[in-house]
């Protein structure tokens, strides 16, 4: 049982969460859960759902490398109801739970990974762990892989998604399968 | 729930409903999230305000000049860092 009890179905009927529950059951992640606990607060579900779908489901960046990083996150912040879950979308483009494992374990020296992929995945690991290290010298280098545009997807993909994902462990919640 | 989230229990969350509605603690929740994630991505991008506090447009490096690396009040110190970085330290105005 959650700490916050979900919302009234009424809420969760609400078309503008309605539509945006189709597209997180389409991708996989987050499942209703999230918008149970959030459509508590009015407007709040839809605003973050789209902060969290819009850098991880769209934009440039490749979605399985977004979605090791996301699940790296979810790790790092405690939140098991966001490390459980995995993209639709990024198994159907090929990631597998092996190539997960490596992109949050040793993978500086893991040659499956190109040098841009690296560069991505070192700036998930190093955000809350190091963020000294994740200086100009550190864009620079990201500069010689990825647009500006690029990198600012990827640096809000890992803020918002590391942020909330520290909140919802607090909330002790579940994947809905399990 | 930005230094020692593991603080953030059960107990805690029954304290705050004496307090505030379920809508509320999700709100102080999602707003808090928001800036745990966003003021450390913030500060790895190494920017400083447009604005000094007494409302000039400034370059980034009187803006660093101003607000320091950490800055801690809006008012204290960076007020008067904004002031001396005038000409004549603000005294024609």
């Amino acid at each position: 049982m959650p700490i916050i009890d979900p919302a009234p179905k009424e809420i969760l009927d609400q078309p503008k969460i309605k539509q945006r529950i189709e597209k997180a059951r389409a991708l996989g992640v987050p499942d209703e859960m999230f918008f149970e606990i959030m459509a508590h607060a009015p407007g709040y579900a839809e605003a973050l759902f789209d902060a969290l779908y819009e850098p991880h489901a769209k934009g440039n960046v490749d979605h399985g490398l977004k979605e090791i990083i996301r699940i790296g996150l979810a790790r790092l912040a405690g939140d098991g109801y966001s490390a459980a879950q995995r993209s639709a979308l990024a198994r159907q483009g090929g990631l597998t739970e092996e190539k997960i494992e490596a992109g949050l374990s040793d993978f500086e020296t893991d040659p499956q990974f190109t040098d841009a992929e690296k560069w991505a995945l070192r700036y998930g690991y190093l955000m809350y762990r190091e963020p000294k290290k994740v200086n100009k010298e550190f864009y620079d280098q990201g500069k010689k892989y990825y647009s500006e545009a690029e990198i600012m997807e990827i640096g809000g993909l890992i803020a918002i998604h590391y942020g909330l994902q520290v909140f919802l462990s607090t909330l002790k919640l579940a994947p809905k399968g399990n | 729930m930005g230094t020692t989230p593991e603080k953030i229990d059960q107990a805690f969350y029954d304290e705050m409903k004496k307090h505030y509605s379920t809508e509320e603690i999700v709100e102080l929740g999602a707003f808090i999230g928001f800036n745990v994630g966003y003021h450390t991505f913030f500060g790895t991008l190494d920017f400083y305000p447009m604005f000094s506090p007494d409302g000039r447009l400034v370059d980034q490096e009187e803006s660093r000049r101003i607000y320091g690396d950490t800055p801690k009040s809006h008012l204290h110190g960076a007020a008067e860092r904004a002031r001396e970085s005038r000409p004549n330290g603000g005294k024609d105005e």
